[in-house]
């Protein structure tokens, strides 16, 4: 028989049948790789997935029309926002026109309305967002002014360009030639506590069909899961390859993103680094208990004859095999943790990182051989006679 | 030339003097026995023979080398190719069978060898429990796998601490009858004992007291004198 | 007797019983700055999520059509209502003035400048207030727009002699007045006019791009409206809304008394905006919601998050602490067997073990704690510069945790070593 086959059956035997004491080591290393696998892949994919819930604050990218430009045709948002590097999360496109309601100077906004669950999320509307022809959605302070409830009826007044042009200087309001005017149902009211609340919004056909015209948009508005980088170089790109469109980042949104999100990394950073850091202890000291038990047995297999090397190649064989499996194990369970904090904080999946697996089984092994060189190297200075005579 | 040699040993634990000036001749293929009371330094005689301590002072000649002078490490080899130990507490590795403790110390030695461990375990009547763990035999049954364990690489010298301290009548016979066995085979035994029965099938006695060599003689007579003792 | 064993256990038995206390002083501490980190992360993060600016904003009852409509037919002949400059101390007089982090009046005007119409909108900048709470602080736009950068020049400062009657422009409007920083602009409103230098550009990323920012006091003097504000500007911590604060937003005065309490008593942002109604006479004050929705969003998420790497790391130490524990009392089973070959009693036999343990526990679980809380700290200061905040609670959780997992530890382990037969443990099988 080989010596080393022998060697593996000593440690194999070790392992299975002192199973207690192996459970107890092996509870221990898995633990520490539970958490260490677990928390360096939450904190690795944190950034992208806290990056998502920063995205509630709305759009982080707008689109104007360069200055030259009256509007932005729908092709070259189209094609902008094909250079954005990320993915984007949501595109709406206003198209703003002056209007009057009861003679009074009022802003009608044309976007497409369902577009603003993904760019505006903290819109808090009463009633529902327009769904049909003909149904419009009123800002707070508007509804307050005109006394505008869900359900009402409200006839909005346009003057084409052209027609305002030709009676220049002359009351607009009264009985205009050319006046365009449409009968619209309030559908919701928009409460957003800021501008939003003084517009009027109608659906992107009800525009086009009140200007007579095909619409031209004033202002998009993007939302992009990016980091800083990524969106200058956007705008970069865009400036260059859309002429008629001027790209500008929403510098609230995107510079209070990575002041928050920096220090929330560095949060969840350090909080993996100091549970690392006790828990590898916890692990070292346990494993340094388990081998401390059988001065016994090293001091016996001194007395017969066993060098102080071959000692420790056996028990570093041991710890290495507790290593690999509590580090296999680990990873498994430490995905699983990964796994449970991104579906029931982030409502969204994790992937797998191979990478982690050697690390983690990597580091366990380097935990486990360190916790056992000290005991085992203590147990071999020992004189055999000492240790076998008693304890 | 002698197998083993102690000149002027002495060993000194503070002020006491566990060893005063012992000095022993074993020749090869003797049988002797190292009685005493405690604290006569048996114990220590022992691990200095069984190279797991060493003299304060003198010489310890084993086959001509003088082991008292030498490093852990080179005990560590004298004891693995030389020696082969019998504890009174038995000691065997409680997570591995009867088997594997024998090959344990193949290991250490060369290259084990499950055949040959085999015959000295059948050597000891323990064939059919080969593949038992330590605590699924009784007393005498492991003492019997640590005789086979100490035997298996056909040392110089087989060394007992109270190998039947621990055993009932019937198995100290048995254990006693292995011992002639590898007497007249030709093994050199020293057993360390203060069982007069076991001092009795000896070849030769020596005793210790405080520290010194107090008688050495032919085993029937000490034997006799101890077992007038102890009625 | 007893207690001569547990003597004789602990101070001779030092090196053992030095790691468990050790192991147990590390989970301890491991719980202690988790725990304390996951209570105080809410208020810490909050503090952060201050950096998007004002989720409140309190403008004149009648204020609600705004300049952007005037401009569409240029008809400036609706009167704009104003609030009261005087007021504005209020703000940190109301009942969660304490959560009221920051917050600046504001006053804008239509002027015009080198021959371009825009808006001037003048403020605090580094505003230095001296509460009677004892409490100091600067607010202002500096802070309250804390995502401006200056691309010329410096901010105003308020402390600075000289910079009462300077103003900043924002970019877009400094690039089509060909403006820097430094140079003197002519900035004319109704009949008022006059000269100002330049003290910085800025970029806001936003329409206010287009705008001037002055002290208060000049703007108030251009525009002929001394004593007069537009609106307040307001940043206050505030806890996420649930169904009762969506409720009372709509109408506080249908919750019933204890629910009314509830939420009047809680930090939520429409029972701050209600409070800030009652101490600004003609006020309406409003939640921003692009700010005060993500800020509840970012939160849970931040705390759910804590709370789950807080009990994993719990479970953690739970175990890794258990474990030691029974691997140190399996150690023992020849002690036991011994103790159990003399006559004693398991029920005497656990009763020692455990009191070790106990007071083992003790030691470790307050050195641990002490430790545990410079941990907190360290996180403290290195993320957020500012202390953690040591919650009532973490003190039972701990102990609790500590004599929990001490007990789940030992009980198992002491039942095995019981069960064994003394005679086969002495026998060292």
């Amino acid at each position: 028989m080989k010596r080393s086959t022998m060697y593996l059956r000593m440690i194999t035997a070790s392992l299975a049948r002192r199973k207690s004491r192996m459970l107890v080591a092996l509870l221990a290393v898995t633990v520490g790789s539970t958490i260490l696998a677990g928390l360096v892949m939450v904190y690795y994919d944190m950034p992208r997935q806290m990056g998502e819930q920063f995205l509630a604050y709305g759009a982080n990218m707008i689109f104007v029309p360069s200055s030259d430009s009256d509007g932005m045709t729908s092709e070259e948002i189209e094609q902008a926002a094909l250079n954005i590097e990320g993915d984007v999360e949501g595109v709406i496109s206003y198209c703003y026109e002056s209007a009057t309601i009861n003679d009074a100077p009022v802003v009608v906004a044309g976007c497409d309305l369902n577009a603003t669950l993904e760019t505006s999320p903290y819109w808090q509307i009463e009633g529902a967002l327009p769904q049909a022809k003909g149904e419009i959605l009123v800002g707070l302070n508007q509804a307050d002014f005109f006394s505008l409830h869900v359900g009402d009826k409200v006839t909005v007044s346009y003057i084409p360009s052209d027609v305002k042009a030709a009676i220049e200087g002359e009351n607009l309001n009264g009985e205009v030639e050319g006046k365009v005017q449409k009968e619209f149902t309030v559908s919701g009211l928009l409460d957003t506590g800021s501008t939003e609340e003084d517009y009027f919004f109608i659906s992107e056909e009800d525009m086009a069909a009140l200007t007579g015209e095909t619409l031209t948009y004033d202002v998009t508005e993007l939302r992009v899961n990016a980091d800083s980088d990524a969106l200058a170089a956007s705008v970069e790109r865009i400036q260059q390859a859309v002429p008629g469109v001027t790209p500008q980042l929403v510098k609230r949104i995107t510079e209070s993103q990575t002041t928050v999100l920096s220090k929330l990394s560095a949060l969840v950073l350090l909080v993996t680094i100091i549970t690392l850091a006790l828990t590898m202890i916890c692990v070292a000291t346990t494993m340094t208990a388990v081998v401390t038990e059988r001065r016994r047995e090293i001091g016996l297999r001194k007395a017969l004859g066993a060098s102080d090397k071959s000692i420790m190649l056996e028990f570093m064989g041991e710890g290495l095999m507790l290593g690999l499996i509590g580090g296999l194990l680990g990873s498994l369970l430490g995905f699983g943790f990964a796994y449970l904090v991104s579906t029931n904080v982030f409502n969204s999946t994790i992937t797998f990182l191979p990478a982690l697996v050697p690390v983690t089984v990597f580091v366990a092994l380097a935990v486990t051989a360190l916790a056992c060189i000290m005991p085992v190297r203590n147990a071999t200075k020992v004189d055999p006679a000492l240790v076998l005579k008693g304890e | 030339m002698s197998l083993l040699e102690l000149k002027h040993v002495y060993k000194i634990y503070g002020d006491l003097h566990a060893l005063d000036d012992v000095n022993l001749k074993i020749e090869e293929g003797e049988w002797v026995a190292i009685m005493g009371p405690s604290g006569s330094g048996k114990s220590t005689v022992m691990n200095i023979i069984g190279c797991m301590d060493k003299p304060t002072k003198g010489e310890v000649l084993l086959d001509g080398k003088d082991i008292s002078k030498e490093s852990s490490q080179g005990l560590t080899e004298i004891r693995r190719d030389k020696i082969g130990l019998i504890f009174q507490q038995f000691h065997l590795i409680n997570y591995l069978t009867a088997l594997e403790n024998v090959m344990v110390a193949q290991y250490y030695h060369s290259m084990p060898d499950e055949a040959e461990a085999m015959e000295a375990l059948e050597r000891v009547g323990l064939a059919d429990r080969a593949n038992h763990l330590p605590s699924q035999l009784s007393g005498g049954e492991q003492q019997r796998v640590c005789v086979a364990r100490a035997l298996i690489n056909h040392p110089e010298l087989i060394l007992a601490d109270e190998p039947t301290g621990n055993l009932d009548e019937t198995n100290e016979r048995i254990v006693l009858d292995l011992f002639r066995q590898l007497h007249a085979e030709g093994t050199t035994l020293i057993v360390v004992t203060h069982d007069a029965e076991v001092g009795a099938s000896a070849e030769r006695v020596i005793t210790l007291e405080y520290g010194k060599v107090t008688s050495e003689n032919g085993g029937t007579e000490f034997g006799k004198a101890a077992r007038k003792d102890v009625i | 007797m007893f207690f001569r064993m547990i003597k004789g256990v602990l101070l001779r038995q030092k090196g053992k019983m030095f790691m468990i206390a050790f192991t147990i002083a590390l989970g301890a501490s491991l719980a202690t700055a988790m725990l304390s980190v996951m209570f105080d992360v809410g208020d810490k993060v909050n503090q952060e999520l201050k950096t998007y600016g004002a989720n409140i904003t309190v403008v004149a009852k009648e204020a609600s059509v705004v300049d952007s409509l005037y401009e569409v037919d240029g008809a400036s002949s609706i009167p704009t209502s104003y609030l009261k400059e005087a007021d504005v101390g209020n703000v940190k007089k109301i009942f969660w003035a304490f959560n009221i982090v920051d917050f600046a009046p504001f006053i804008e005007t239509h002027v015009n400048v080198g021959g371009k119409d825009a808006i001037m909108v003048g403020s605090w900048f580094n505003h230095h207030l001296s509460l009677d709470t004892g409490e100091e602080l600067d607010a202002g736009v500096i802070s309250m727009r804390s995502w401006w950068t200056i691309e010329d020049g410096r901010w105003l400062d308020e402390g600075q002699k000289g910079d009462a009657d300077k103003v900043m422009l924002g970019t877009t409007l400094a690039q089509e007045l060909g403006v820097s920083a430094g140079d003197t602009v002519k900035i004319a409103c109704g009949k008022k006019s006059g000269e100002y230098e330049v003290v910085g550009i800025y970029n806001a990323g936003s329409d206010e791009d287009s705008e001037i920012f002055a002290p208060l006091d000049l703007v108030q003097d251009l525009s002929k409206t001394d004593g007069l504000i537009t609106s307040i500007e307001v940043s206050a911590i505030t806890t996420p809304d649930n169904e009762l604060s969506r409720q009372a937003a709509k109408d506080p005065a249908k919750l019933t008394v204890a629910e009314y309490e509830t939420w009047y008593c809680t930090a939520y942002v429409s029972s701050i905006c209600y409070q800030l109604q009652e101490a600004i006479p003609d006020g309406v004050a409003k939640a921003v919601r692009q700010v005060a929705e993500s800020e509840g969003a970012i939160l849970d998420k931040t705390q759910l998050l804590m709370v789950l790497i807080t009990i994993l790391a719990l479970i953690g130490s739970a175990l890794g602490i258990s474990n030691l524990i029974t691997a140190s009392v399996m150690e023992r089973s020849q002690e036991i067997g011994l103790l159990k070959a003399i006559g004693a009693h398991d029920r005497a036999i656990s009763a020692l073990l455990l009191a070790e343990m106990i007071i083992v526990a003790i030691l470790g679980g307050a050195v641990g704690f002490g430790v545990g809380y410079g941990f907190a700290q360290i996180i403290g200061y290195t993320v957020f510069s500012s202390s953690i905040n040591l919650s009532p609670m973490v003190i039972p959780l701990v102990v609790t945790l500590v004599i929990l997992v001490t007990l789940a530890g030992s009980i198992p382990a002491i039942r095995t070593v019981l069960r064994l037969d003394p005679a086969e443990v002495l026998h060292g099988r």
